[in-house]
């Protein structure tokens, strides 16, 4: 053949991992809305409102109200999970068809959403930290700092612990779904739906519930959280493997 | 000559259906060539048993020497234009140009871009927002602007108007000419693509039918048309295609055809003409006449 096709013959090495797992990772950052500007544009919206919220009890009972954790930062490790499940669903077999293998993607994305996490884990707690030094805003807000009293390593392994958590079950969801579409959903949802009654049951008629209570309290918080990252592992794992051998369509 | 695909013996089977049954074959790096076959054949199961991106019941499939499944040397060789590709939710076509070049190495920026003019389009964009044919666009834009060793389309056209169509097949060509890659295109438009390809691998369900240089299955046939009589007497003893007959006119498609017996049937007083390559293949992929109307028109509809 004659024909000058590419500079060289075709590589028959792969491009180093690193390159092949950056361009996973920056395939789901293109758009950096989907997962950076919406979850910071409403958790500021939150944030906002909780403010505004407090800013007009305290005017009208012109008082200091007791530091009170409000909940709002759990939409942070909610809205992690349903961007696991979007990003996986969403760029999947767009990766597959660019002629990414299933390995690198799995890799990429697991490392994007540990940076995520990180990242995230390390803004809510630098936002406590100021949440602290500014006297809860002057009306008691505990948002960011869900444990006043407790040290800022405590709350950032706590906040990246329950992200990676979320992230996970999300990718495990999002994996059962790309894999086996809606049968998949039904089956999932419905076995989990009989294990937790099962349990429940069993819970009930074994007398075991002071018992349960009484293993969480004496956890405490950060170590439930430690027991909960049993999901995150088998979770992480579930999805690696179910992917591992999924055949996206584009249906 | 190297083989940029090589399958061997290659079966998929969902339950109890063959999706590809039993097929083995070989496509030429730097080629194009054409997958064609009806709805359900077993098209995009075959290309995607070529990427890794199903798994074989049995048999191999070589991808630049190597297996593909989950290897990322020479995965990395590939694109894949799905028909019905589905992008992220929130993604313009600006974002699908950021996110496809890292993908491929070879891949042109100002190609893309030109392209997207080309085709109507603009960077804004919303892809779900986007009608059918302009989200082929952006399929089409992709694939030639990767300039992958291995681009493969799989019916990449569906809801693109003429005149895309056009601009796409002769870019396709004019790239290809300057930077000769393997190319396979899934069609049902195959008069549309015929002067594009080089080869033709028809399969029909699941089984490989036809796998055959464009050129040579068109020499191999002829029209004859003239008084009825003396085409009847002519094509005496020929394999006859397909017939058609308007009052004592008629024009009779022959296979195996020399060029004695043209210039036997132009002695004759006899007009011999060209095959289009669909009439040839639906005849040799075992349809009945009656059903390449059928065939010409699925093409079309959507």
């Amino acid at each position: 053949m004659t024909a000058t096709t590419f500079d060289s013959p075709l590589s028959q090495t792969a491009r180093p991992l690193g390159r092949r797992l950056s361009t996973i990772i920056l395939l789901q950052l293109t758009n950096p809305m989907t997962l950076i500007g919406w979850p910071l544009i409403i958790l500021g919206f939150i944030f906002a409102g909780n403010v505004a919220i407090l800013g007009i009890i305290a005017t009208a009972t012109d008082g200091r109200a007791e530091v009170s954790v409000n909940g709002g930062i759990g939409f942070l490790w909610v809205y992690t999970l349903v961007m696991a499940v979007q990003s996986v669903n969403q760029t999947f077999p767009l990766a597959l068809g660019f002629g990414a293998t299933r390995r690198d993607y799995l890799l990429g994305t697991g490392a994007l959403f540990a940076l995520l996490s990180i990242a995230y884990a390390a803004l809510v707690t630098a936002l406590a930290a100021l949440e602290r030094g500014i006297d809860y805003w002057g009306l008691g807000l505990g948002f960011f700092d869900t444990a006043p009293g407790a040290p800022l390593w405590d709350l950032f392994v706590r906040y990246l612990l329950l992200l990676l958590l979320f992230a996970s079950i999300g990718g495990a969801t999002a994996a059962v779904y790309v894999r086996w579409k809606a049968m998949g959903m039904y089956v999932f949802w419905g076995a989990l739906v009989v294990v937790l009654i099962g349990a429940a049951y069993l819970i009930t008629v074994t007398e075991s519930w002071g018992a349960v209570g009484e293993f969480f309290a004496t956890a405490g918080v950060l170590g439930s959280i430690l027991w909960a990252q049993i999901i995150t592992v088998v979770s992480s794992i579930a999805a690696y493997l179910i992917l591992r051998r999924a055949t996206p369509t584009n249906t | 000559m190297t083989s940029a695909v090589e399958v061997h013996h290659l079966t998929k089977r969902y339950g109890s259906m063959n999706a590809v049954d039993d097929a083995t074959f070989s496509i030429t790096e730097n080629t194009i060539t054409g997958l064609l076959g009806r709805n359900g054949a077993g098209k995009t199961t075959l290309m995607r048993l070529i990427t890794g991106q199903e798994f074989a019941t049995s048999g191999t499939v070589r991808l630049f020497g190597a297996t593909p499944v989950e290897n990322a040397a020479v995965l990395q060789h590939t694109c894949f234009i799905s028909e019905s590709q589905r992008y992220p939710e929130e993604f313009r076509i600006k974002h699908v140009l950021a996110g496809a070049p890292r993908f491929f190495e070879h891949w042109d920026a100002e190609f893309a871009e030109q392209l997207v003019d080309e085709f109507r389009l603009t960077r804004k964009q919303l892809i779900k927002k986007l009608s059918r044919g302009q989200r082929s666009a952006v399929g089409v834009i992709v694939g030639l602007a990767s300039r992958a060793p291995l681009t493969i389309f799989d019916e990449p056209y569906l809801g693109l108007d003429a005149v895309a169509r056009q601009a796409f097949y002769d870019h396709l060509l004019a790239d290809y000419g300057k930077r000769p890659r393997t190319v396979i295109l899934s069609t049902h438009l195959i008069d549309e693509v015929s002067q594009l390809l080089e080869h033709a691998l028809v399969i029909d369900a699941g089984r490989i039918v036809i796998d055959a240089p464009v050129e040579e299955l068109r020499s191999h046939a002829a029209t004859v048309s003239g008084p009825a009589e003396a085409v009847e007497r002519f094509i005496a003893g020929h394999e006859v295609a397909h017939r058609d007959q308007l009052g004592g006119l008629l024009s009779a498609t022959i296979a195996h055809v020399t060029e004695a017996d043209r210039d036997a049937a132009r002695a004759a007083g006899l007009e011999v003409g060209a095959v289009s390559l669909q009439q040839l293949i639906v005849r040799r992929a075992g349809y009945s006449a009656a059903d390449a109307p059928t065939m010409i028109s699925e093409g079309t509809n959507s």
